[in-house]
């Protein structure tokens, strides 16, 4: 029943925020089963639009619909089939990666059983098995994105929404997360992450949609937005960042 | 304090150097930054400092009463009590209560090429300028004035050098002190444990309040003068009684004490001094945490603490046990626990044993007891125990700050949020509850009153919880996601105390019940008390999880952005 509805839609997401526009009519479709880039600039509106795809932020306008059902008229469904993984949103920090684990897997209904296997097997492929009794508020950034992520994982959802997943990720970190990300999109489930790493995008990504001032202005497959050219290319003329000219500050050259 | 610069090196010399006054500058400039289109703020600093004159000129008047008495009696008691207060007051007040003045961190100061001692100058003179400075400098020439009227012009000048040195030895007292803390702060356990301290000392200053002034009423004021003269020879006096010393004819003494305060205001700006630097690099570790390897048990038994063990193993089981855990957890938390413990033991105390005679009449025995209007205040201060212990949950969404965003993904539905949250809650507090109505039962001397105490305080918990849970879930605002205990959101306060004071109001209007049923039903409320006060608050309790649950579902989201820091 799910099959032909993509496993995301976004229909004229639009939010303010004290008079000022943080995204103005976001229009996206998400087939199911890609991997899915959502770029931009800081400030664009992604977390705002990501957010409001997930029920965190009501929109001012618009909906969302999770594999054909909606965010904010159906959200116990909706939630059940999303995994989302927030940034700048702390975690109940004040307890343990394992604690943790368990307290969302019982949290989304899992059976407890479930939850030990699945929570052990986490840890240890995340690396995160010897932190042992450790807080999450005393592990490294790094180390708190994977418990991020295991968490948004545990419960075996059929879309994950992950905000930069790879910010301030050391590369072994980030190795680690893009592999379970490849692994969980090849086995059928549907990734969409915002990120401004070039790198990552293009390598990982079937579609990519770029954000810019709270309005989509590229959307398609990554051959279809880059268009023969480098994906930073296309970027940074979408987004109309400056180049220098090489005029102003002279004195930098001494 | 003229920056030493040589001519011949090799990075551009300053044109300028950098002395007190840009600190001066730059410290008026932020504090009139932060009044910018602000006009809640500049009332809230009009108002403080309103306070603040306030209290200098009550200091005022205090310190000049032996002066303008003429009687030079008690001069020096009042110089070396009032004055050493006055120290101690800038060493703990900003550790337990107000927070330090961050207005010029230094840790802003670390990239810019500054000599340690301008740095340290610049810093002390900028802090010199602030209200409590300007209402202590107020308060303390009331010292002067009785100097003066006491011993002519040269004691009033010599009393004039003390105030200002004193002045200057307070304000780098408390620079040091919580310079010095904020280094050792920065790690995360050292924090916690010390919030939890600063919160036991804070919740016991009241009691600490009234039995010092029990004891001196009691006084022998004769060696209480003895007392006085020796502390007028530490640092915390030595300042403040020099100007009396001379009018009472102890010329030599004043460079004596000056030289005293001159010495430990030398010795406090080294100090502060040597912790600014490892504040601004950070040399101190932060702090790793041991790893403690982890137990054999399953994710799920580890997340179920021993109190919560009970629980089933689903969404309302881990939400009480994460609760639970956050409770001991989270310092601020558990800072909430003990005020309720300690206030919650000695209001009721300090209202049935020493404000009322009825225990006295109740030594005679149950019938002569039961026939007074004992009961009734009884239940009133059992009403405030209940309250104050509820009202703890006023901001429940706050403590968890963004991290609620995770039960919002979850789904969680609302009225089972909050029935975990105010189950974990009990947890600790109905022991504490039980506790303190055997305790007081038994100290105004009936035992047997047990049932009426436990009754209305689950009775009040019971209302106060349901109040409360709808207060969190409308009225909810974010605290601070800080690494500083002692930090607070300027501005927040008024909000919080205006919610509080709403919540606590609404919360004793819903137990009332409790108050007329004891002032009505007589002798056979002391039995009936314990069933229908635990039937009454359970029911109110679920009542508002019940109707606060359906609001919480229609506002999830606008709940977590509410207690969303902004930043």
């Amino acid at each position: 029943m799910t099959v032909e509805h993509p496993a995301l839609a976004l229909r004229g997401l639009a939010k303010r925020f004290d008079g000022t526009i943080a995204v103005a009519g976001v229009d996206l479709d998400v087939p199911a089963g890609s991997f899915y880039g959502l770029l931009g600039p800081n400030g664009a509106g992604k977390t705002t639009t990501l957010s409001m795809a997930v029920g965190l932020l009501r929109p001012d306008a618009g909906s969302a619909q999770v594999l054909g059902h909606d965010v904010w008229q159906d959200p116990v469904t909706a939630k059940r089939l999303l995994g989302v993984m927030p940034d700048g949103v702390r975690l109940f920090d004040r307890l343990t990666g394992a604690e943790l684990l368990a307290y969302n897997g019982l949290l989304r209904g899992m059976d407890p059983a479930v939850v030990d296997q699945r929570a052990a097997e986490l840890l240890d492929v995340l690396a995160l098995g010897d932190a042992g009794r450790t807080l999450v508020v005393d592990y490294s950034a790094g180390m708190k994105k994977k418990i991020g992520l295991a968490c948004a994982l545990l419960h075996g959802p059929r879309l994950l929404v992950l905000d930069e997943p790879f910010e301030a990720v050391d590369p072994v970190s980030a190795a680690l997360i893009r592999d379970i990300l490849t692994r969980y999109a090849a086995g059928g489930g549907t990734v969409v992450f915002s990120s401004h790493v070039m790198e990552v995008v293009e390598r990982l990504c079937s579609h990519v949609a770029i954000l810019a001032q709270g309005v989509i202005k590229r959307v398609g497959t990554i051959d279809e937005v880059r268009g023969g050219r480098s994906l930073e290319q296309v970027f940074v003329e979408v987004v109309g960042g400056r180049t220098a000219t090489g005029e102003e500050l002279s004195w930098l050259s001494r | 304090m003229a920056l030493p610069v040589s001519a011949d090196a090799t990075p551009a010399a300053p044109v300028r150097s950098v002395s007190a006054r840009h600190f001066v500058r730059l410290k008026l400039r932020v504090m009139g930054n932060n009044f910018r289109g602000q006009g809640w703020r500049i009332a809230l600093f009009i108002g403080g400092a309103l306070l603040g004159l306030w209290f200098a000129a009550g200091g005022f008047f205090l310190f000049a009463a032996p002066g303008l008495t003429g009687n030079g009696e008690y001069a020096v008691l009042v110089a070396a009590a009032g004055g050493g207060l006055l120290v101690l007051g800038w060493l703990l007040l900003p550790l337990v209560f107000f927070g330090v003045d961050e207005t010029l961190d230094p840790a802003r100061f670390a990239l810019l090429p500054l000599p340690r001692r301008t740095l340290v100058t610049g810093l002390f003179v900028a802090a010199l300028i602030s209200v409590p400075v300007l209402a202590v400098l107020i308060a303390s020439f009331g010292l002067v004035l009785t100097a003066w009227s006491l011993g002519g012009w040269s004691a009033g000048l010599t009393a004039v050098l003390g105030v200002l040195a004193g002045l200057l030895l307070c304000v780098a007292a408390s620079r040091a002190v919580t310079s010095a803390f904020a280094t050792m702060l920065r790690s995360r356990r050292v924090r916690d444990l010390a919030a939890v301290l600063l919160a036991v000392t804070a919740a016991l200053l009241g009691p600490l309040q009234v039995f010092g002034l029990a004891a001196l009423r009691e006084a022998d004021w004769a060696r209480l003068a003895g007392v006085a003269t020796v502390i007028g020879w530490t640092p915390l006096g030595a300042p403040w009684t020099a100007g009396i010393d001379v009018a009472q004819g102890r010329v030599w003494a004043a460079p004596v004490k000056v030289l005293i305060t001159v010495a430990t205001l030398g010795a406090l700006l080294t100090w502060w001094s040597r912790s600014i630097e490892s504040a601004m690099v950070g040399a101190a570790s932060a702090g790793k945490a041991p790893v403690r390897r982890g137990v054999a048990d399953g994710a799920v038994a580890q997340l179920f603490p021993r109190v919560a063990g009970w629980a089933r193993r689903d969404q309302f089981g881990a939400l009480v046990a994460r609760e639970a855990r956050y409770w001991w957890r989270d310092a601020r938390r558990r800072a909430n626990l003990i005020t309720i413990a300690v206030v919650g033991i000695f209001v009721p105390v300090m209202i049935n044993v020493t404000g009322g005679d009825f225990a006295a009449m109740g030594e005679e025995g149950f019938t002569a007891a039961a026939s007074d209007s004992s009961p009734v205040v009884v239940t009133i201060s059992m009403l405030f125990v209940g309250v104050l212990a509820s009202v703890t949950l006023a901001n429940q969404f706050g403590f968890d700050g963004s991290a609620y965003a995770a039960n919002v993904v979850a789904g969680v539905p609302g009225r089972v949020e909050l029935r975990a949250r105010m189950t974990a809650f009990s947890l600790y507090v109905l022991p504490m509850l039980a506790v303190v109505g055997v305790v007081l039962s038994v100290l105004i001397g009936h035992p047997g009153w047990i049932g009426l105490t436990i009754g209305s305080l689950v009775a009040t918990y019971g209302a106060g919880l349901a109040v409360n849970s709808l207060v969190s879930v409308l009225g909810a605002y974010s605290l601070p996601e800080t690494s500083n205990p002692f930090a607070m959101n300027s501005g927040a306060g008024l909000t919080k105390g205006l919610l509080t004071l709403l919540a606590m109001l609404a919360s004793a209007v819903a137990a009332v019940p409790m108050v007329v049923a004891a002032a009505l039903l007589g002798d056979a409320w002391l039995w009936l008390a314990l069933p229908v006060g635990v039937a009454y608050g359970l029911g109110a309790a679920l009542l508002g999880a019940y109707l606060a649950g359906d609001v919480l579902d229609r506002r999830q989201p606008e709940l977590l952005a509410t207690v969303t820091p902004r930043r």
